[in-house]
């Protein structure tokens, strides 16, 4: 690699840690709630391999920052941000309604996310390389317990109906999510990942289709969200609520440790 | 739903030992559930999930009149009760002989 395109790679490294932050903490809100044991722990786990891999890009960022990798700086960054400092999409700040909606979101989410990290695998950045390696290991059993679970679920026609209408609902963000930032053509370029994001748009696509039969409209990834605009810098109404629950403590006493 | 039994082995001789149960809606989901609900902490390198449906069971009264026959039970009480009156009784050659 000749020189490593340092402000772009940052945008790059936090729009992927903040989505992996942002929906790791979502899996885990299920932890006691979900409607049974067994999946109650299973997603809040998934959830916690998630937040796992957000803290190794989170630390990537702090390299990049000059700054150490401490647990206080990895904070700082997920919890200490102004909101226009964030650069995730709205499919993981979305406050879903219902159990359908966390795993329908679940299967696009890891199906996507798992695409993401396989385009790092060859990095020429090689400490994102090495992230994606042990990152991908966990994606193939993320994306085998939404695949069994789903198709658990097709099987009986109320949930078929239900994940139908969970599916219709979040399909407007899909297009956010799989949106190449700005920054994504330089990173690309430098050989730092090998394809751009939106490349996983027509895979996503077949996918869906054979899966829910549900045909994405042709030019979704043009029609954007109005709230976000498929804009990464920009935040959806959700995101508030959800920054104010995880910073729950921290808004109490900035000094608690727990 | 089906309840399955799940069962673990580490890596070595240790052989594949009862972990717990669950519930799961069919194979291949009882398989990912067991691997979040009992090794989630690599408490086995290996792992066996059995539809408790498929166990051949045997009941309680095909178990039970083997309770009652302590001779089987090969833990050498009788033995060392035998050679302790011997040993007592200072009976040498009584004892030589049980240990031939």
């Amino acid at each position: 690699m000749t020189s490593v395109p340092t402000e772009a790679l940052r945008e790059f490294l936090l729009a992927f840690a903040d989505d992996e932050h942002l929906m790791g903490q979502q899996h885990t809100e299920w932890i006691g709630v979900a409607p049974f044991l067994e999946e109650d722990l299973a997603l809040a786990s998934i959830g916690q391999d998630e937040l796992g891999h957000a803290v190794m890009l989170y630390e990537l960022v702090c390299e990049l920052d000059g700054v150490e990798p401490t647990d206080e700086a990895i904070d700082a960054l997920a919890y200490g941000r102004g909101a226009n400092e964030y650069r995730s999409c709205r499919l993981v700040e979305f406050a879903t309604v219902d159990w359908a909606e966390a795993l329908a979101r679940h299967w696009i989410y890891d199906m996507v996310e798992g695409r993401r990290w396989s385009f790092l695998e060859g990095s020429s950045y090689q400490p994102l390389a090495d992230a994606a390696v042990r990152a991908s290991r966990e994606e193939s059993y993320h994306r085998r317990h939404a695949e069994a679970l789903i198709d658990g679920l097709l099987a009986d026609p109320t949930a078929q109906q239900r994940l139908a209408a969970a599916f219709a609902s979040l399909m407007p963000m899909i297009g956010g999510l799989c949106a190449s930032g700005p920054w994504e053509a330089e990173i690309v370029e430098a050989g730092i990942a090998s394809a751009p994001t939106a490349a996983i748009v027509p895979e996503l696509s077949r996918f869906i289709t054979e899966r829910f039969g549900v045909v994405l409209p042709g030019g979704f990834m043009d029609k954007p969200d109005p709230q976000t605009k498929n804009d990464r810098t920009q935040r959806s109404e959700d995101f508030a609520p959800l920054m104010a629950r995880m910073r729950e403590v921290l808004d109490i006493d900035l000094t608690a440790t727990w | 739903m089906a309840t399955y039994e799940v069962f673990l082995k580490k890596d070595g001789k240790d052989e594949f030992r009862h972990a717990g149960a669950l519930d799961a809606a069919n194979d291949e989901l009882a398989l990912v559930m067991a691997r979040e609900s009992y090794i989630r902490r690599a408490e086995g390198n290996k792992v066996w999930v059995v539809n408790r449906e498929n166990l051949i069971v045997g009941d309680d009264d095909f178990v039970g009149p083997n309770a009652d026959k302590p001779h089987r039970h090969h833990d050498g009480s009788a033995v060392a009760a035998r050679r302790k009156a011997i040993r007592e009784d200072g009976n040498d050659a009584a004892i030589r002989e049980d240990k031939s």
